[in-house]
């Protein structure tokens, strides 16, 4: 079973209650929410990941715009995929003002559990425009075969 | 698959960005994963400089597990007040980030008086 961070419940407060609920809400439909759930203790960012199947590969993408290629670290161990690295930002001088900031830098790192008939001898990544897209094999017996059935 | 609505639109999501003025030159940063050069389009109409770009629809052709990112197609408005230039635009998209620099204008900078 998967660790899942313990949520207290406080004694019953309804504006408590209806604050906790709009803050859920809010972050729900925010369109630029980094899911923010990965590790019990080391909680750092995650970025928002597509996970795709085919006929004979998975595909996992992850939107990392603005990332080093050279800062960025996949490796797979047994079923599980890690995504790590750093987004750097350029330093700020003192003169500069800032009149809005939306992005983020710092470290990330998620990981996914990849389904078990994943060939991990054959996994290749590549990172173009800001996405990172990991292309896993499925294992032989995983694909889907076409079995011809003769009708006499 | 195409992820579009239900009127028949991608969907439009509007990017993160960030402005910042530095002596005379203000940095625009959006952040547009997935979008390449070809599929950008920068634009200014009136006081509008509208940014949008497509982003490449190579992921559908399976089925999701997670489906996560939202962003099929970036649209993103700034409006230009009167002390930038127009003509002087600058715009660079690397890893996903494109950035523009505008310029403001002589005029609207703001000018020392030396005492005599």
């Amino acid at each position: 079973m998967d660790l899942v961070k313990w949520d207290s419940p406080a004694p019953m407060d309804l504006w408590e209650a209806f604050d906790g609920l709009r803050g859920e809400l809010d972050r729900a439909l925010d369109p630029f929410r980094i899911p923010s759930v990965a590790g019990l203790l080391d909680q750092t960012t995650a970025p928002a990941v597509d996970v795709l199947e085919t006929e004979d590969e998975y595909l996992v993408m992850a939107d990392l715009p603005g990332v080093d290629k050279h800062d960025l670290e996949v490796s797979v161990t047994g079923s599980l995929l890690s995504i790590k690295g750093n987004k750097k930002g350029e330093r700020e001088s003192e003169k500069r003002k800032i009149f809005r900031k939306e992005t983020w830098i710092g470290s990330f790192s998620r990981t996914i559990n990849l389904p078990a008939q994943i060939d991990a001898g054959k996994i290749t990544a590549e990172f173009k425009d800001g996405v990172l897209t990991v292309h896993i094999a499925k294992r032989e017996e995983a694909k889907t075969k076409l079995i011809a059935v003769a009708v006499e | 698959m195409e992820a579009k609505d239900k009127t028949g639109n991608l969907r439009t999501v509007t990017p993160a960005c960030s402005i910042s003025e530095d002596e005379g030159l203000v940095t625009v940063k959006v952040e547009m994963p997935g979008v390449s050069k070809g599929a950008l389009e920068i634009k200014i109409e009136g006081n509008e400089l509208v940014v949008s770009g497509n982003r490449s629809p190579e992921a559908h052709r399976g089925h999701y597990i997670l489906k996560e990112r939202r962003a099929e197609a970036f649209k993103k408005f700034f409006t230009l007040d009167d002390s930038i230039s127009r003509d002087d635009i600058d715009a660079a998209l690397v890893d996903g980030i494109l950035t523009l620099k505008l310029k403001v204008k002589e005029a609207a900078k703001p000018r020392r008086i030396e005492i005599a």
